[in-house]
């Protein structure tokens, strides 16, 4: 009786066990590592400004006094595109805005799946697959030298915008800047998420078209164009930079469009083959902590993933300044359709429509 | 000591369990399947969803395909929202209008075949692995109208299985927890079922233990109706044990008595005929102790003869027994006997019969009817051995009557006539009174009736009535030794 008992227990455990050893099968493969005295390099290729990201890697070459971090800065689009032309030069991990083109690395393979155990504090939709980690939280924005408002209220929305270069008209010729959305990822993923998001779209479109806007490659050049005065209104910037330019210069404003405010991730992934994964791991460890969130708000001005950092550029501090909704990029398969090759054709020849000089609009039939 | 061969407790409950155990595993089995499935099918219409969202937003214009993907069908597709996605738009000539350009193993003979044999598209599924990973595909064709011009376009969608083997595992989780709790729940409702089934044995093992050994009143305990007939063949077996051991217990006493009697008296006839001085007086009285140890002896064999009885009772299996030939044949043995007394033997009847029964018990019950005959018959009386079939009752029996000519037996005393060592108070011939009632045992024993009527104009007649061929092969008497 008591035996029958026993193998019935017996039974079951084994049952569970299995069940259980299933469930928990997933385990992390031995990592190649160089070892030896000499220092280790773990190479780094983002688009965000060296100075920004800098206390980040600081901090990491504290934690790892043998280590040296090589950062190699370039515009979004560039990035992805040496990434993939240029296979012998691949680094360890790649940190981007752009979050379609790291998606499509990410979805095309090319990341390493590695369960941080700093996930557990973060949004669970921060991060797609144990692939691609988002790491901020930015506001798309638009700045403004008020030097063109004269008397005019402040344009906190899309409408108030457009109805401000309407009664501006002519002054804004030549006067609005743009990413080049050719030229940006960024630029690209924030024109077609407006494109998706509002019916305003379409009217933006052509009134930037109508007043020749400028277009720039970054939010540094956008932002020094606006400084000299060469044009008064930048649109679709990253809110970290602008808010620092609004900080120094007090006739650079910077608005959270009060109708819906685009949010990107900044997004880091480690190369599938990357010469340091468990480095890589180290430092992405790092980025995701509550440590790394808070050096990020403290000292780079990025607005951090984690809800729980503080600062003047914390999630908190944002949701406190006058914006719309948040709509954040989600960060999974909708990305693919920004990199559709037929989709981009669309919009740029929308986009190079809109843009063409006038001139050349009016000969054209 | 009776073997015991198995525990019913535990052949119960293993044989529940085994069945438990089979029904769940077949659960689990069909759960799995189910699971499969459903998760197959449900994902391969999301799948199909995204791939018609997308097939929706091809259109043709200016004889140029215009592909515009709409954002809810990767939406659909980000239902899954941890797996990888992969998609191409074709043109009939292989060629990749948008998308990823190296999807493997798409099913272009059968696409094409679709597009020159019949009008409508029909999804087609396959997997394959893509990027290391095994990827669910959904081939569907679109056909594009211009004018009079016709084009074929292919989408071609796929997924990894991350999402759908989670939602399997999700239902076999599910399942596997339902099951186990069942399982749990309905073994531990069995064993208890077990248990109370079981009770009223233990119940009664347990009354049983705790009466003292010489207390065979019957058991009183609550059972339900499918344990009281085991409990009223105990209560009837006690019952039958207690009328056996009052039985030997009475016969025990007057077995004494009557040896000790005879004793005493043949102890001071003997005492006498030391003392006596007279011959003639002391031949006398020596002639009675011969008499009296003669019946003493003649009560002693009585009593012998009746042990081994009761053990031939407990031994021996019936056989076929020619019952007018044993008649004869005692008759045979007894007519010099009789004829010692005066008394003559009559065998009457000329059927044949045979009944089952024990041959050594049936002689002696012969013996002990017409012997008893002789005794009580007057000088030149005669003693009628006859055997008979009748048809009375509707059954066919065989009947013997043994009938004599002495002084009968008055009603009154007929009753008494079976106890042990019962004597007529007016019966002046010799005997241990015993023979009777062991006649009276075996006919029982054979499941004969036994019956003392009146004879013209006086005498006794002994009828035995046997049922013709008891048929039980084997029979072993009601009454076995106790066994407790």
């Amino acid at each position: 009786m008591t035996r029958l008992m026993a193998i019935l227990a017996c039974f079951f455990v084994w049952f569970f066990l299995t069940l259980s050893s299933l469930a928990f099968a997933e385990q992390d493969g031995t990592e190649k590592e160089s070892t030896g005295n000499e220092k280790r390099v773990l190479t780094i290729h983002g688009a965000a400004n060296r100075n920004v990201i800098e206390p980040l890697f600081k901090a990491f070459e504290t934690q790892h006094p043998d280590v040296t971090i090589h950062y190699t800065e370039s515009n979004t689009r560039d990035l992805y595109e040496h990434f993939l032309s240029e296979p012998e030069t691949r680094p360890d991990i790649i940190m981007s805005p752009a979050m379609d083109l790291q998606f499509k690395l990410a979805n095309d393979g090319f990341a390493l799946a590695y369960q941080s155990p700093e996930l557990k504090q973060l949004p669970s939709d921060s991060h797609w697959r144990n692939e691609l980690f988002g790491f901020t939280y930015e506001p798309i924005v638009t700045a403004i030298n008020i030097d063109i408002l004269a008397a005019d209220d402040l344009p906190l929305s899309r409408e108030q915008l457009l109805n401000l270069i309407r009664k501006k008209n002519h002054l804004l010729d030549e006067k609005i800047g743009l990413f080049d959305i050719k030229k940006s990822g960024i630029g690209y993923l924030a024109w077609t998420y407006d494109g998706q998001q509002s019916r305003s779209y379409g009217r933006l479109l052509e009134a930037f078209g109508n007043h020749q806007a400028q277009l720039y490659t970054d939010t540094s050049s956008m932002l020094q164009a606006l400084l000299k005065g060469q044009i008064f209104v930048a649109y679709n910037l990253i809110g970290a930079y602008s808010y620092q330019w609004s900080e120094q210069y007090s006739w650079i404003k910077t608005i959270m469009p009060t109708d819906y405010t685009s949010v990107i991730m900044r997004t880091a992934f480690i190369y599938r083959d990357a010469k340091q994964p468990r480095l890589a791991k180290r430092f992405i460890d790092l980025l995701l902590s509550p440590l790394g969130q808070q050096i990020l708000a403290n000292q780079s001005g990025l607005t951090p993933i984690s809800p729980k950092a503080v600062g003047p550029y914390s999630r908190d501090a944002l949701s406190k300044l006058p914006h719309g909704i948040f709509r954040p990029i989600p960060l999974g398969l909708e990305l693919l359709i920004q990199t559709d090759d037929a989709k981009k054709q669309l919009i740029y020849n929308e986009w190079g429509n809109a843009m063409r000089p006038l001139s050349e609009r009016l000969s054209s039939p | 000591m009776p073997k015991t061969t198995t525990s019913m407790r535990r052949q119960l409950i293993l044989m529940v369990s085994m069945v438990l155990i089979c029904i769940n595993v077949l659960a689990l089995w069909g759960a799995h399947i189910y699971a499969n499935r459903a998760t197959k099918v449900s994902y391969d219409r999301l799948l199909y969803g995204a791939a018609l969202q997308m097939a929706e937003n091809i259109n043709i214009l200016d004889s140029k395909v215009f592909i515009d993907l709409p954002v809810s069908a990767f939406e659909t597709l980000a239902l899954s929202n941890s797996d990888r996605a992969f998609y191409a738009i074709m043109s009939n000539q292989y060629q990749v209008l948008t998308g990823y350009n190296d999807l493997p193993s798409i099913p272009f003979t059968q696409l094409l075949l679709q597009s020159t044999e019949k009008e409508k598209f029909i999804p087609i599924y396959y997997e394959a692995p893509y990027h290391e990973e095994n990827v669910r595909f959904v081939a569907l064709g679109k056909r594009l109208l211009e004018a009079d011009k016709v084009n074929d376009v292919f989408i071609i969608v796929g997924q990894t299985l991350g999402a759908r083997q989670a939602a399997a595992a999700e239902i076999n989780r599910m399942a596997l927890h339902f099951v186990s709790l069942f399982f749990v729940i309905t073994l531990l409702l069995l064993l208890f079922v077990i248990w109370r089934v079981l009770r009223p044995l233990q119940a009664i093992k347990q009354a049983i233990t705790e009466r003292s050994p010489l207390e065979l009143s019957p058991l009183e305990t609550n059972v339900p109706s499918e344990i009281a007939p085991l409990l009223k063949s105990i209560n009837y077996f006690m019952a039958q044990l207690d009328t056996t051991l009052e039985r030997l217990k009475r016969f025990t006493a007057e077995a004494a008595h009557q040896i000790r009697t005879p004793l005493a008296g043949l102890n001071s006839q003997a005492q006498n005929a030391i003392d006596e001085t007279d011959e003639a007086l002391r031949q006398k009285q020596l002639q009675h102790i011969l008499e009296s140890s003669n019946v003493l002896s003649n009560t002693v064999n009585q009593l012998l003869n009746r042990a081994t009885l009761t053990h031939r009772y407990q031994s021996h299996p019936f056989s076929p027994v020619s019952l007018d030939q044993l008649t004869k044949d005692t008759c045979r043995e007894l007519v010099v006997w009789a004829l010692e007394r005066s008394v003559e033997i009559e065998y009457v009847g000329d059927i044949q019969a045979t009944v089952d029964g024990d041959e050594f018990a049936l002689k002696q019950m012969l013996q002990n009817i017409i012997e008893n005959a002789i005794k009580y018959s007057p000088n030149k009386g005669l003693v009628e051995v006859e055997l008979m079939s009748t048809n009375e009752l509707k059954n066919v029996a065989v009947v013997l009557q043994i009938r004599d000519q002495g002084v009968g037996v008055p009603d009154e005393d007929k009753e008494h006539i079976f106890e042990y060592f019962y004597r007529s108070p007016d019966n002046q011939a010799s005997g241990s009174g015993i023979g009777l009632s062991i006649a009276k045992e075996v006919a029982e024993h054979h499941d004969a009736r036994f019956h003392l009527k009146d004879n013209e104009p006086t005498g006794l007649i002994v009828e035995v009535i046997f049922p013709r061929r008891v048929l039980s092969k084997n029979r072993y008497p009601k009454v076995k030794g106790a066994r407790l």
